[in-house]
């Protein structure tokens, strides 16, 4: 960064022009380089400030030589970085217009912001330090530029990060005895597995060809039977220990999974789509089980029997030995190059398989829509595509197996047959080998190409895990987002206090939705915030129950800044009644106490009573024990919102917010649920936003939110008095309710 | 029956034509002068409406009509972004004002195009991609492995986010060279 960023210097490749721009050396703030020319071409170009000066100059790329600027700052009325798509500019608004003086890529972004919040204050009047400007990046290593997996987090490279497979082994440590039980079985299993064939030779080579020892044979049959028993045996017990451990492994990863679900902020949910972490929960775990299955009957099974087996060929025959090896580099080459092209088409198994899933949740959560729009058609359409696809994808995928296998066997036939042709002659030439050792040969042949094969196979088994497992990791990875201290404030009884100070915040950090926002609500106030559809009102709300954090400023409850307060203790202090009420498949009655399971059924009903729901539950025939459909089907709009206001209120919280809560009730049901809270929220803090202004007419305080702002503060005639954006749509409203009557 | 019915369909009450004229304000050559003002921003003149200057220019529908449907935006003097209208064809304008908007429209979107994929490494759940890009030569940049860094664009193109949130397209991942695309569906597979 440095080499990006020079304190008080011209940077020297652009010296003649800045001087003759009126640029010294001893009179600079600082010059900074970006990458993008205004045209959006790769450049170098250096931005140098001055206490009164701002200009760009472009030292390479198809602009150079071109100056921007200078533009004198006693001009400039503001500083602002906008961010374009991709792309952004640092812009200086003179006379009304914004003047773009620098285009930088996102690479730049983080720095750049700190330039236009610099410049910004300084015309405030403000002056922040250098080191401001020199602050180490967040998104960056600083030791070895990796990108880092989370604002402020560890590095993965400097940290030295577990792999997959050191994090997956971490999570089989638990089980490590019956790990080591296993072990020691499959070594005895590949003992056992090579004794028929000595058996073999001896019963042929000793009692079958010089016909002799005959008492021998039933003997040797019983050390044939006792070895094929024993090994069925340990078949038995491995695969029983290791599906006890593969489905304990997969169990605990999707409960992990689960939690870490719950843990995750709201917005994670934004960016990751519900079909695709279903099918990490349910079949991305999977992966898990088969690598408990691959360390039990896979990869080192099958190494140790080849090299068991290897050995025991050298041991008797090492040339007919070098022969067995002869096929070998085919079925390495063919099953390399096989796994390498069928790998592909695993994923795309995974795909279909989770668009497919992707496609029938939503389908089936949006089924009113569907029908209401009758494109049930089209629908059907969709679906046939997807299903289609996913069955392209698995005949793809299994046409190849079926064609990679039988192959592979006329391969391992063949060598068969070179040991029939070498082996046969050498049992006919006088010094050869004895037909017992042929035989013997023949038996451990069988058993060797098979994990020869499989072991080839192996590294693209492990490409496979490995983007599972990724999968998985990934979300239990997720940056939680809003977390809380190590030793959080304890708040179990707040007064309900409300306070926000300068606060700053946006989705994109870049692009912020409130912009220094500060108010103060004392407890047990009515509050009334009103403003235009995506003026900032949820988000409002989305920080004091702090399903995000602020960037800049602080959210108060009671004084303390919400980030040092357990989560638990405010989201139990703060109930929160949504426009989109969402209701269980569940009774109403437990619906109702989905936040205090533990609530009498005389707390429920006075419950619904103040949300001015106990008439319309009691009378429907099974009363607060009617079951509700799927996310409340049964129940009118009206209906679901106040049985979601019921739920807020049976936890008797301190700060109860109502965001557009009685929006889809009518006029004389929302007065009378008004009526209700009225004194049901006598003592709490209420925070109430809504379009129908009139519900508002007796707050304590009214705040007008307007594009991130609170444009106006004050009680209902305050503000009619103020005659601002307020009494403006009071007087709208008006109308509007007149020309209803 | 009832033969006296009349059985032809009812006339739609509004076709699509109808429908577009109701809000939005079309940009029509006729009466929309476009041109460059002072500090050479784009400025723009409506019929009977005042002069906007500091004029930018957004695409409504980036990928399915990047030449059609652009919209005409300013910042009004609280900050506010406002439109003046919507460019239907911008075909139909004098050259001279077609390249303005292009020009412009230049300043709103910066993204580097793939046309090769030449490797993509796997280490720390990051992938190190080495691609050819049709501006800027060839690139390396760094992505995590997670399906929420790329966007679909199209049928069949792909937009990966790098670390820092830097847009690479590709257009469309099946023109890409066999080997390229293999590289490449290894990873992205989604
Ligand atoms: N999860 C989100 N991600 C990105 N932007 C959002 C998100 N939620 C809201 N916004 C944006 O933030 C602004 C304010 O939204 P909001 O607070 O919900 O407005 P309202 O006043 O209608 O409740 C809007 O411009 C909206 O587009
Ligand atoms: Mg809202």
């Amino acid at each position: 960064m440095s080499a990006d960023l020079l304190l008080h210097r011209i940077p020297e490749a652009v010296r003649t022009a800045a001087e003759a721009a009126g640029f010294r050396d001893g009179e600079l703030l600082f010059s900074v380089r970006s990458d993008l020319d205004l045209q959006g071409g790769g450049a170098e170009v250096w931005t140098i400030v001055s206490p009164t000066l701002i200009a760009s100059f472009v030292v390479s790329g198809e602009s150079a030589g071109a100056v921007i600027g200078p533009h004198a700052f006693a001009q400039v009325e503001k500083v602002r970085a906008r961010q374009k798509v991709g792309s952004s500019f640092l812009t200086l608004r003179i006379d009304g217009l914004y003047i773009e003086i620098a285009r930088y890529s996102n690479t730049r972004r983080e720095y750049f912001g700190r330039v236009a919040i610099f410049l910004q204050r300084r015309i405030e009047g403000k002056t922040l330090p250098d080191s401001y400007l020199e602050k180490p990046s967040e998104l960056i290593c600083p030791v070895c530029r990796l990108p880092l997996p989370g604002r402020g987090a560890g590095c993965p490279r400097c940290l030295r990060g577990r792999g997959i497979f050191v994090r997956t082994l971490g999570l089989m440590r638990a089980y490590w005895m019956s790990i080591i039980a296993l072990l020691a079985m499959m070594l005895a299993g590949v003992g056992l597995d090579l004794i028929p064939p000595l058996l073999t030779r001896t019963l042929v080579d000793r009692v079958i060809q010089p016909r002799t020892h005959l008492d021998w044979l039933p003997i040797i049959l019983l050390g044939l039977v006792g070895a094929s028993a024993g090994r069925a045996l340990l078949n038995i017990f491995i695969g029983r220990t290791s599906s006890i451990i593969g489905t304990r492994i997969t169990r605990d990863l999707r409960e992990r999974l689960q939690k870490k679900l719950l843990s995750l902020a709201v917005d994670y949910y934004n960016r990751n789509s519900v079909g695709s972490l279903m099918s990490r929960v349910l079949y991305d775990v999977d992966y898990f089980q088969s690598f408990v299955q691959q360390v039990a009957q896979g990869f080192l099974l099958n190494l140790m029997l080849v090299f068991g087996i290897g050995a025991m060929l050298f041991y008797m025959n090492w040339q007919l030995a070098l022969l067995v090896l002869l096929p070998i580099p085919f079925v390495v080459i063919g099953t390399t190059f096989f796994w390498r092209n069928i790998y592909p088409r695993h994923y795309r198994v995974w795909d279909s398989q989770s668009k497919t899933a992707q496609l029938l949740s939503g389908l089936l959560s949006g089924i009113r829509l569907v029908k209401a729009f009758g494109q049930e058609q089209r629908e059907e359409q969709r679906f046939s595509n997807a299903a289609s696809y996913l069955q392209r994808s698995r005949r793809n995928l299994e046409t190849s197996v079926a064609t990679f296998n039988p192959i592979m066997g006329f391969i391992f036939g063949l060598g068969g047959l070179i040991i029939w042709w070498a082996g046969g002659k050498r049992v006919m030439e006088p010094n050869g080998i004895t037909l017992g050792t042929l035989m013997a040969f023949f038996g451990y042949m069988g058993m060797f190409y098979g994990p020869v094969s499989a072991l080839s196979m192996f590294s693209n088994w492990v490409t496979g895990f490995l983007s599972g497992g990724q999968r998985v990791f990934e979300v239990l990875d997720a940056q939680v987002g809003v977390t809380d201290r190590i030793e959080p404030a304890r708040l179990p009884a707040p007064r309900g206090r409300i306070e926000f100070r300068n606060v700053t915040f946006g989705y994109d950090p870049y692009s912020p939705v409130l912009n220094n926002v500060s108010l103060t609500i004392e407890p047990g106030q009515f509050i009334g915030i009103v403003g235009k559809s995506g003026s900032g009102k949820t988000t409002l709300v989305n920080l004091l129950c702090r399903f995000y954090d602020v960037q800049e400023g602080q959210v108060l409850l009671d004084g303390v800044d919400v980030r040092e307060i357990a989560q638990e203790d405010v989201h139990r202090s703060v109930g929160l009644v949504l426009q989109e009420p969402f209701l269980f498949r569940a009774t109403i009655a437990e619906n109702i106490a989905y936040g205090r399971p533990d609530a009498s059924p005389e707390a429920i009903i006075a419950a619904a009573r103040a949300a001015n729901a106990h008439v319309f539950i009691s009378r429907r025939p099974a009363g607060y024990d009617t079951r509700l459909g799927e996310s409340g089907a049964g129940l009118s709009g009206g209906e679901r919102q106040r049985i979601s206001i019921a739920r807020a209120l049976l936890c008797d919280p301190r700060v109860l917010i109502l965001d557009e809560a009685t929006s889809s009730v009518d006029t004389e049901s929302e007065q009378e649920i008004q009526r209700a809270l009225a004194r049901a929220c006598k003592g709490r803090t209420t925070i109430a936003i809504a379009h129908r202004l009139s519900t508002l007419k007796n707050s304590d305080h009214i705040y007008v939110v307007d594009d991130g702002k609170i444009t106006e503060s004050g009680s209902h005639e305050a503000l009619m008095e103020l005659n601002g954006t307020y009494a403006k749509l009071v007087r709208i409203q008006t109308e509007l309710t007149r020309l209803e009557v | 029956m009832n033969e006296a019915v009349n059985t032809s369909p009812a006339a739609p009450l509004f076709d699509d034509e109808r429908l577009a004229n109701l809000g939005i304000r079309w940009l029509i050559p006729a009466e929309t002068a476009i041109f460059e003002g002072s500090f050479s921003l784009l400025h723009c003149q409506v019929q009977g409406d005042t002069l906007y200057r500091g004029v930018f220019a957004v695409l409504l529908f980036p990928v399915s009509h990047p030449n059609h449907l652009i919209s005409l935006r300013y910042q009004d003097a609280k900050d506010k972004e406002q439109e003046i209208g919507v460019i239907r064809d911008l075909s139909q304008f004098q050259p001279d004002a077609q390249k303005l908007v292009r020009d412009n429209l230049r300043k709103h979107y910066y993204e580097l195009t793939i046309t090769r994929v030449f490797s993509v490494r796997h280490e720390f759940n990051l992938l190190f991609f080495d691609v050819e890009t049709k501006t800027a030569g060839r690139r390396e940049f760094v992505m995590p492995w997670r399906s929420d860094r790329t966007e679909d664009y199209g049928q069949n193109g792909k937009v990966l986010l790098d670390a820092l949130d830097n847009r690479y397209l590709i257009p469309d991942v099946t023109a890409l060279p066999a080997n390229d695309r293999r590289v490449f569906t290894r990873f992205i597979y989604w």
